[in-house]
């Protein structure tokens, strides 16, 4: 194992298991200074996952094995997606590979563990934020595949670690393809990280809560897990816009240093959209997630194109 | 081999002899369900040999059987789900003489079903298709005869013999130019090509429920006893699958790329229609039908990829698309038959299947409940189970299409692309809704409150099943090498237990398996069992009442309003009030199925209206019908007068 190797393995561990908490923190920290606030610092998250880890959890009358269990699976889910985006165009195997479709099916896993825990408290705000998450993600999926599918296409793999690889340097951005799955993936980005314009992730009213719902009836080290899988995704959704669909360079020393700027970017970016945008009418968000689909069909088409 | 083949069928017939023998029903079962192992054992033998047995595909009419590779793998299959499927029928059948009747007629089925399968000319393989078809409805009114029944099992038979027209004219075209078994005996691009593409297309399209031909499906296995349900969701329809493979890939040549664009369009329609309109059942056996054409959609969707790839020279991956497909069906068979006799067992302890009248019951029965759980995991697409990896191989096909194709393939390719990865998240939708309803919060009847696991041979088989779907997760490759050596074009791959595909990132599953099933215990550990404050769940500060429980239709709401403009749901409320105060709220909605309204209905009207015109004509008297016969002798001559009929 060359050091390259291990120094992209290493980034990935730390940065999914440990640094991921920073970067909602980030977008609150920036978003609260857009608006005018102090608001708090980056490391809250880590302030609020310690205060979690010491208290003792909630053990909601009539509930079965689904719902403790449930936590467990998410972090489980979630910690092998880790294992699975490559933070760079190099990663050990990890023995769970490295494809590209293999994460939607992580992600379901994690939404299905918490969406029927939501059935098992019988919680009519938990089920209502249950209901809204897999209505939201029906559309949300398919784009995000059609996205990978325009990344996959371009560089003819879905292997993560070779579309890292297809997508860096200068050329690849010639062509139009990668711009427009960019852009859906940009909606996704959104989606799954459950921000302005599709979810307030600020808000504490059940009756507008998507995200947040399902996790009413957790407390303690229940509700950290579910709180560091909410971080987790925003690290991997987050990696995979800055090294497959951002500009990016061929040496994985380069990709390395970049990426924590690309983060930062892109934590800034999501602040500034969730200053500007208000949140928009739950049923009108499918055709928001239906442009994007259009959108990223149409790389698809650009790129049959100018191969045929 | 054979031995094991021929022992197993003995088996079976004998099992059904004795279980209609009064006293015997349970032996008689258990010979069956021993029989069906044999079968199935002999099944996956012949598809691991790679050699065929007995006689080879024949253009001729008399009866010749015979056993390959891919008879071999449908054999398996019919094994592997009716062997705890039969001993699940054992516990479940009440030894009454129906419950007899109904023992000898499922040996009946089980032995229709291998027959076609064996079948190696056109004229058994229809006799036994039709048999095939009919026993089931023989069983279903067996088991009930009431006026819903009777009218199912009519449309039924009625959609399934005008789909079966398709099956006939395809095969007896194929027989009649000589290229059963023979795939250069047809000329590419051929007008008879494409008739005999289009007729098996719509023939066996129907038997397998492929939307818009499907709509007997959900009306007949609801009704069906579970046991049934299970083998006519998990091997029957499947039968039309064996059927599509045989004409379109094995014997029609190199079809032009519009069969396989054809297939794939159908495959789309109804792998979104069924999982759409399963969605909004509240029936739990008529939502698990739906899901039936769901997961032939899928498969479809595997099989237009072939084709499509198959006729752009991209042979590697057709036989990978074809093998996704193959191993779809044998994924379908196992997680649904899994699903039927879960619901079979909940029927029979609670008495309803309604959704929103039942509730808590893995607590009650936490035997079934896992088993139907995992169940439930495996049909959503989840890693690790077996769904996942045959719907990741699915995908890949697709991405490959456009991969290889023209422009107007590669847009169908990565359309279809979206459809399946949408199909997958409403599959989860539907599924965490089941669980919910079905497993989960509280009891909400009083039959739920005090149901109880079923006996152990129920028990027994629902858990094999489960263990199956967990095995065919954890290692499909096994499975999917020699199904890639099923294409006549291809060679079996390596036999490993994940998957690993050129140009993919592999689908490591016994990694995947080990690391989220080591990790759950290990974060267990972690977390500790740290003293947790017991509390009601929170609403408001109100007590949860039944009143307040979630409903099947209250769940799926958000997408119900989302998807309005596509599917026309009918709502209506009506309120009682008397001075002014409402005194009560009436409330009654649903999702009608489109293609009964806006295809079957108009197309029996109009039937209905040509057999009232027709009906003219047989009044019935004697003079009539003498000066019919006189009129058509008289038109007859005329024709060999000025030579019209050479």
């Amino acid at each position: 194992m060359s050091g390259a190797t291990v120094a992209g393995g290493a980034a990935q561990i730390l940065g999914g298991v440990v640094l991921a908490p920073f970067l909602p923190g980030l977008i609150q920290h920036l978003k609260a200074r857009l608006q005018g606030r102090r608001g708090p610092t980056p490391v809250q998250p880590y302030r609020e996952l310690r205060r979690l880890w010491g208290k003792s959890a909630i053990d909601v009358e009539g509930t079965t094995a689904v719902y403790r269990l449930a936590p467990l699976v998410v972090a489980a889910a979630l910690a092998a997606a880790i294992l699975l985006v490559p933070a760079a165009e190099r990663a050990p195997g990890w023995g769970l590979g490295h494809d590209a479709l293999v994460l939607a099916g992580l992600l379901a896993l994690a939404r299905f563990a918490v969406a029927t825990a939501s059935w098992d408290v019988s919680n009519g705000f938990s089920l209502q934020g249950a209901s809204r998450d897999l209505t939201l993600s029906v559309f949300v999926e398919a784009v995000l595949v059609l996205a990978l599918a325009v990344a996959a296409l371009v560089t003819g793999t879905t292997d993560l670690r070779d579309i890292v690889a297809g997508t860096a340097g200068a050329d690849i951005w010639s062509s139009p393809a990668l711009t427009l799955g960019a852009a859906a993936f940009a909606v996704v980005v959104i989606a799954e990280t459950g921000r302005q314009p599709v979810d307030n992730p600020d808000t504490h009213l059940e009756l507008t809560m998507i995200h947040e719902g399902p996790l009413l009836e957790y407390g303690g080290r229940d509700l950290a897990f579910l709180q560091w899988g909410v971080a987790v995704r925003h690290w991997l959704v987050l990696v995979l816009a800055a090294q497959v669909f951002l500009p990016h360079p061929t040496s994985i020393w380069w990709q390395l240093a970049l990426l924590p700027v690309w983060l930062i970017v892109l934590c800034a970016a999501l602040a500034v959209t969730e200053t500007i945008l208000a949140k928009t009418r739950i049923l009108l968000v499918p055709r928001l997630l239906g442009v994007a689909a259009a959108v990223a069909l149409l790389g698809i088409v650009t790129w049959l194109v100018e191969t045929a | 081999m054979i031995v094991v083949l021929l022992a197993g069928l003995a088996w079976l017939v004998a099992g059904g002899v004795l279980s209609s023998v009064p006293g015997h029903l349970v032996a008689g079962l258990r010979l069956q369900s021993a029989g069906a192992l044999a079968i199935g054992i002999a099944g996956f033998w012949e598809l691991a040999d790679g050699g065929t047995w007995g006689a080879a595909f024949t253009s001729t009419l008399t009866p010749h059987f015979g056993v390959d590779g891919l008879t071999g793998l449908f054999l398996g299959t019919l094994g592997l789900i009716a062997f705890p499927t039969l001993a699940f029928a054992s516990a479940y059948l009440q030894p009454t003489g129906s419950g007899r009747a109904t023992g000898l007629l499922t040996a009946a089925f089980a032995l229709s079903l291998v027959c076609v399968l064996c079948a190696r000319d056109v004229l058994t393989f229809l006799v036994f298709w039709e048999l095939m078809t009919l026993v089931p409805a023989a069983i279903i009114l067996v088991g009930s005869s009431g006026r819903t029944a009777r009218r199912s099992v009519f449309v039924y038979l009625a959609i399934t013999h005008l789909g079966s027209v398709g099956v006939w004219i395809s095969l007896l075209l194929l027989a009649h130019e000589h290229a059963i078994g023979n795939s250069s005996a047809l000329s590419d691009g051929s007008a008879v090509q494409a008739v005999i593409a289009l007729t098996a297309i719509v023939g066996f399209g129907t038997k397998a429920g492929v939307m818009p031909m499907h709509a007997w499906l959900p009306r007949a296995h609801p009704i069906a006893p579970a046991h049934v349900s299970a083998l006519m969701s998990g091997v029957m329809i499947k039968v039309a699958i064996y059927g599509l493979v045989r004409v379109l890939v094995d014997w029609l040549g190199g079809p032009p790329a519009w069969v396989g664009a054809l297939v794939l369009g159908l495959g789309l329609l109804s792998a979104l229609g069924g999982v759409t309109y399963a969605l909004f059942q509240h029936d739990l056996k008529r939502l698990l039908a739906l899901h039936s054409i769901e997961n032939i959609g899928i498969i479809l969707l595997g099989l237009g990829a072939c084709l499509l790839l198959r006729a752009r020279g991209a042979d590697e991956w057709a036989a990978f698309a074809l093998a996704a497909a193959l191993l779809h069906t044998v994924n379908h068979a196992v997680f649904k038959a899994l699903l039927f006799l879960g619901a079979g067992a909940f029927e029979q302890a609670v008495g309803t299947l309604e959704l929103d009248r039942l509730g808590g019951l893995l607590r009650r029965m936490p035997r079934t409940g896992a088993a139907f759980l995992v169940g439930a995991a495996a049909i959503a697409g989840l890693p690790p189970l077996n769904g996942f990896a045959s719907e990741w191989l699915t995908l890949q096909a697709l991405l490959h299409v456009p991969a290889y194709g023209g422009v107007w393939d590669g847009v169908l390719g990565a359309v279809a692309l979206a459809g399946l990865a949408a199909t997958a998240a409403l599959a989860v939708f539907c599924f965490v809704k089941v669980v919910g309803l079905v497993l989960l919060g509280p009891p909400r009847r009083p039959a739920c409150a005090e149901a109880s696991d079923p006996p152990a041979p129920m028990r027994h088989g629902m858990t094999f099943l489960a263990a199956a779907c967990v095995a065919l997760g954890v290692a499909p490759g096994i499975l999917f090498a020699p199904l890639v050596g099923l294409a006549p074009w291809a060679e079996p791959g390596p036999v490993q237990p994940g998957l690993s595909l050129p140009s993919t990132g592999g689908l490591p599953t016994v990694g995947l398996a080990v690391f989220l099933i080591g990790i759950v215990p290990l974060l267990w550990l972690w977390r500790g069992s740290r003293r947790a404050a017991r509390a009601p769940s929170w609403a408001s500060g109100q007590a949860v009442t039944p009143a307040l429980l979630w409903t099947s239709a209250g769940f799926t709401k958000p997408l119900r309003l989302v998807l309005e403009t596509v599917l026309r749901p009918e709502r209506e409320v009506t309120t009682r009030s008397h001075d002014g105060v409402v005194q009560e709220v009436s409330y009654s909605g649903r999702v009608p199925q489109l293609a009964d309204e806006w295809l079957y209905r108009p197309v029996s009207r109009y039937a209905l209206h040509g057999a009232r015109w027709a009906r003219r004509l047989q009044s019935g008297r004697l003079g009539a019908y003498v000066a019919y016969l006189i009129g058509l002798v008289l038109v007859l001559l005329l024709a060999v007068r000025i030579g019209a009929l050479g």
